[in-house]
């Protein structure tokens, strides 16, 4: 494989951002890519690998800016040529699959036409044989019935159909590099474990050569050749797949692998089973809930939906119980059922505590924005009353420094913190009462992979410290693994699997789960 | 530059509203003249030193007569402000927060009145209610309050939403807590620049009226009905038209302005 | 299909809500226009065959059903202060409205639509920071203001019309038409300002979009995804925007009519306030509403057609 000829090749590449303060995003960084292969670039949020991607078909948003370094293409140097000799090249040659495929799509043409289009721009095929090909390419990707799905507007469509479209349009003019920016991280895994064999399936067949974008180690793991770690905008570290992933070098990449490890590292916060397993904490039985759409028009008709169909679910006492599942299981309605933030309800729900404490996935949502760290933290305290004003300072103050905050944050705002640390913010809100049974709606979903394992250890020693009870949701089997003693697979508002999370995870029984696990890389 | 774009309005903004300001306040306890002296000698006199801005066709003062006018047009935009925010906002946050029935009919009657030119509103307020300034301000206030709620109904949808807002109602706030004291503060720059508009359109609103002379009545000076009276001399006398013209231009660029540029004030 | 059986509905409804608060504002209000007809000496038993048979005693659905079945006939009564029908008055004055909110709004599509679009293609542009300091400015002229201005300056100073001198269609069509085009630019130019900028911020708004990342990508020009693909997402809210905007230029036209001296609705509408002509002000408020709210109706319709997200199949 080292024999094949580069074909993309990136010598000292600076990039700013910026109009009067210029701040390098990437700085001097140089790489190849070889003719055929999958070249993985994986770094978090801010380490510049998306802004890397386009600016090889010179995509940079206003106020980004190349400022040294040269693109090499085939022979020649993308940064030296016009605009109108890029507009050649775009699509063409080089064409690039985009992160969200509802917005990446324009909403009021049909998806037939913008694929249809790139013909129109870069070949001299009849309207008849361009439709020909359209079809031939949604058949390819995997989309039956093309020529129904021709004349279907972006949000008839899935998710995943929308990616398949995006990626028949960006392969229809048969380039030589697709540059894949995060294709698959607005997916659920099920549908991400394909799209990535699919791109895998293009890759061998037209030997077209993959720039693929992820901040998602697992994900790059199975696909790429090579690998690329980015922090910060400069290479820490770079090799074949293989090697990385059992032997890195750097101390950045180790971290990055052992983020990911904590978060499949189960030893932590389990083994609490027996320990003090008593009586049920929260008894729900054949619990329905409904959603209702609210209609627009007075007289219209109100849409009543049955999201969670008939759920019993016992939750003991100092137990850890994940409800997994993808995006519209009704794993999150399950969850505000049970906090009582969602009445429409049948079935019983017994609690024994009044009111469970939340934590939800957005941490910028989820923190009133007007108001500061440290009236946000004594509003629980001034709510239950009984306590003079010394005291809630005392508590605001103990609980930040559980969280491993400074007691300064209490003058700043929410958007003065990081994710993480907003994060830690909304847990001891949530915390602060001393509930015994806390909710935590994919707390970690929101956030890069090394922060992720610092909250996931945080909640961990929160849970021994304070004998909490914890149901986890989650669409993350890794971080479930982790978290759970038990775990309840979810598959259209209902349960279809449950068990020890060890058993599930080793001998799963349900279909859905199967396919669950088999789609999480390992 | 949006930035600095920001800036200039902020300060242009400023410098205007700042301006009319002075002039009304000023108007309270001074005017060159008594705006309603008249003086067949000094009779469409144009601008000169004794009369900065020239006299009108009874010899009154202009300058005098648009500082009383501009007082009449603050205080009217003002009130008119007061009576659509106050009972607006709360009307869009409670049925906004709450939804149900009441809302739906409450938004449907208010997208009726919205759909028509406020102006011919107002016309048929005073046609039933008579002309004067407290007629014009009961009129262009009842008509301003579904705008109000009808922006901050649109926010409060929104907001309630979020996870804030459940965190919130989980730890045991009371609807009332929530409605004021989590949801309010963060509609804040909404309702600023919704206050802006309104009174802008308030005063534009009242100068039509007053234009028509179905709005504010002598002796109550004011800016439309100076422009009225001002158009049969207008071939003699351009100034008298200019003077509370630019007035009204200055007053509503000025809060149009801040308005915009705001966001950098902030 | 279903859906604009729907829409027509709710049109319809719309329509009677309007006629009912016009029919209850003026006709009950204002009290007994029986006394307000022979005056306060009147006998009780003059007052009540008259009432009888003004139709005054009925109940009043009733009165309402005559009031809207006469309504929809085109009859309004008559006029108290020019003691002719109103519908002859209304049908005289209709047409001069009519054409000037016609004018106006030609006027606001074809200067805004080129200036909205120069004004997107360079973002804080030299043309953009002038013509956004321009629509500023303007959105602050009180219209009549601005039609007194250009009374000044066209009319006295340039001498290309004379003040004051409306011509009838009848006599004069050319005439009428080169009359009517200087209250248009007065109804019309604020509203320029508006949509022009509402235009640029819809533009600019499309532009940050993920899908013109992706046009760029498929290797079409600035040109061609302005066309292809910018405009027609940006026209989808300039569309419920205008028709706001039509009511509002038949609102400007009300106050406008006066500075020119122009015989129509809005004059009209003025006069009858000012001398208590009920029956005349009656027809007025029903004529403009229902003109605006057929006009929403279409505005509506027409959103369906266009917006590919909400159409119903």
């Amino acid at each position: 494989m080292n024999k094949k000829p580069d074909l993309l090749s990136i010598q000292d590449l600076s990039i700013s951002f910026g109009e009067r303060k210029k701040k390098e995003v990437v700085h001097k960084i140089s790489f190849s890519v070889k003719q055929g292969e999958i070249l993985g670039v994986v770094g978090e949020s801010g380490s510049g690998k998306s802004v890397t991607a386009l600016s090889v078909l010179r995509l940079l948003a206003e106020g980004g800016e190349i400022t040294n370094g040269c693109i090499w293409f085939d022979g020649m140097d993308l940064t030296k040529l016009s605009e109108s000799e890029m507009v050649k090249i775009r699509g063409d040659e080089i064409s690039m699959v985009f992160q969200e495929p509802m917005t990446s799509l324009n909403p009021v043409l049909t998806v037939g036409v913008q694929v249809e289009e790139m013909l129109l721009l870069h070949s001299k095929k009849t309207s008849e044989e361009r439709k020909t090909a359209v079809y031939e390419m949604m058949r390819e990707v995997g989309l039956k019935n093309p020529e129904l799905i021709y004349s279907k507007y972006p949000h008839q469509l899935s998710g995943g159909m929308r990616q398949r479209i995006m990626i028949a349009l960006a392969m229809i003019c048969k380039p030589r590099l697709l540059i894949a920016d995060e294709p698959t991280t607005a997916l659920d895994v099920t549908i991400q474990a394909k799209i990535l064999a699919l791109l895998k399936e293009l890759n061998q067949k037209h030997g077209t050569t993959i720039l693929f974008i992820s901040h998602d180690l697992t994900v790059v793991r199975n696909l790429c050749d090579r690998l690329i770690v980015l922090y910060d905008g400069q290479i820490v570290e770079s090799g074949e797949s293989r090697d990385i992933f059992q032997n890195p070098k750097e101390d950045y990449t180790k971290k990055l692998l052992a983020a990911a490890e904590i978060v499949h590292d189960s030893s932590l916060g389990r083994a609490s089973i027996t320990s003090s397993v008593s009586d049920a904490i929260l008894e729900i039985k054949d619990l329905k809930v409904y959603y209702t759409e609210s209609g627009k028009r007075i007289f219209q008709k109100k849409q009543r939906k049955e999201v969670v169909k008939g759920i019993s679910l016992e939750v003991m006492q100092g137990e850890s119980v994940g409800i997994v599942g993808e995006s519209g299981c009704g794993k999150s309605t399950l969850a505000k059922a049970i906090t009582g933030l969602i009445s429409d309800i049948e079935g019983e729900i017994l609690r024994k505590e009044q009111k469970p404490q939340m934590v939800f996935q957005d941490p910028y949502g989820s923190l009133n924005p007007s108001k500061r760290i440290g009236w946000l933290l004594e509003e629980p305290l001034k709510l239950q009353k009984g306590l003079s004003k010394q005291e809630r300072e005392q508590r605001v103050e103990e609980i930040l420094q559980k969280v491993n905050l400074p007691t300064e944050f209490k003058n700043r705002f929410p958007r003065d913190l990081s994710g993480g640390q907003r994060q830690r913010i909304a847990i001891a809100r949530a915390m602060i009462l001393h509930p015994k049974f806390v909710v935590l709606d994919e707390p970690v979903s929101a956030l890069d992979v090394t922060v992720q394992a610092q909250v996931l250890e945080l909640l961990k020693n929160l849970k021994q410290e304070f004998k909490l009870t914890y149901l986890f949701i989650s669409h993350d089997m890794g971080v479930i693994h982790s978290m759970c003693d038990r775990v309840c697979v979810m598959y259209q508002g209902e349960i279809v699997e449950r068990g020890r999370t060890e058993d599930v995870f080793q001998n799963p029984t349900h279909d859905y789960t199967k396919q669950l696990l088999s789609s999480v890389p390992k | 530059m949006g930035k600095q774009k920001n800036r200039l309005n902020f300060i242009v903004g400023i410098s205007l509203v700042s301006f009319a300001l002075l002039l009304v306040i000023v108007g309270i306890f001074y005017t060159p003249y008594d705006p309603n002296e008249m003086n067949v000698l000094a009779k469409n006199q144009a601008p000169s030193l004794s009369h900065l801005f020239g006299t009108d066709y009874m010899g009154r003062d202009i300058l005098s007569r648009v500082m009383e006018g501009a007082f009449t047009t603050f205080f009217v935009g003002i009130a008119t402000v007061i009576i659509g925010a106050t009972i607006g906002s709360i009307l869009g946050a409670v049925t906004g927060y709450f939804g149900g029935i009441v809302d739906e009919i409450l938004m449907r009657i208010n997208d009726a009145v919205a759909s028509f030119p406020s102006i011919l509103l107002a016309l048929v307020f005073v046609s039933i209610l008579g002309t004067g300034k407290y007629n014009v301000i009961l009129a262009l206030g009842i008509l301003f309050i579904p705008s109000f709620a009808r922006v901050i109904r649109s926010e409060f949808i929104i907001q309630k939403e979020m996870d804030y807002v459940k965190s919130a109602s989980l730890l045991g706030a009371s609807h009332i807590r929530i409605i004021f004291l989590h949801i309010f503060p963060n509609t804040k720059a909404i309702l600023r620049s919704a206050i802006t508009i309104g009174f802008n359109n308030a005063v534009l609103a009242e100068a039509g009226m007053s234009y028509l002379s179905l709005g504010v009545q002598p002796p109550d000076a004011s800016l439309g009905r100076m422009l009225s009276e001002s158009q049969t001399y207008l071939f003699g006398a351009p100034w008298m038209a200019l003077a509370p013209g630019l007035m009204i231009v200055i007053t509503v660029l000025g809060f149009s302005l801040l308005n915009e540029g705001g966001a950098w004030h902030e | 299909m279903k859906f604009y059986i729907k829409k027509l509905i709710t049109l319809i409804i719309t329509l009677l809500f309007v006629s009912f608060i016009t029919f209850f504002a003026f006709q009950v209000i204002p009290g007994d226009s029986a006394v307000a007809k022979l005056g306060m000496d009147a006998t009780e038993e003059q007052l009540f065959e008259l009432r009888e048979s003004m139709g005054l005693n009925d109940p009043m659905f009733v009165r309402y059903g005559r009031f809207l079945k006469n309504a929809i006939t085109g009859d309004f009564g008559t006029s108290t202060q020019y003691n002719v029908s109103v519908g002859s008055l209304i049908s005289e004055r209709l047409p001069v409205t009519a054409w000037l909110a016609a004018l106006s709004v030609l006027f606001m599509v074809v200067i805004s639509l080129p200036l909205g679009l120069l004004c997107a293609r360079k973002e804080n542009g030299f043309l953009d920071r002038f013509l956004t300091f321009l629509s500023q400015t303007f959105m602050a002229v009180p219209p009549f203001f601005l039609g007194i201005i250009i009374t000044l300056i066209f009319g006295i100073v340039l001498k290309w019309f004379i003040p004051g001198k409306f011509i009838p269609i009848s006599q004069d069509f050319g005439g009428f038409l080169s009359y009517m085009v200087f209250p248009a630019f007065a109804v019309s130019i604020p509203k320029v300002a508006m949509l022009t900028k509402f235009l640029k911020t819809s533009l600019l708004r499309e532009l940050s979009f993920d899908y013109v990342r992706t046009a760029r990508s498929k290797g079409l020009k600035k040109k061609q995804i302005m066309t292809k693909h910018v405009l027609k997402n940006a026209l989808i809210p300039v569309i419920t925007f205008f028709g706001m905007l039509i009511a509002d230029a038949l609102a400007g036209s009300i106050v406008v009519e006066q500075v020119f001296n122009l015989p129509g609705m809005g004059r009209m509408l003025v006069t009858a306030i000012a001398n208590r002509d009920f029956s005349v002000v009656s027809a007025a408020v029903l004529y403009i509403a229902g003109i605006v709210i057929i006009i929403n109706f279409i505005v509506d319709m027409t959103y369906q057609k266009v917006d590919p997200r909400v159409r119903i199949s």
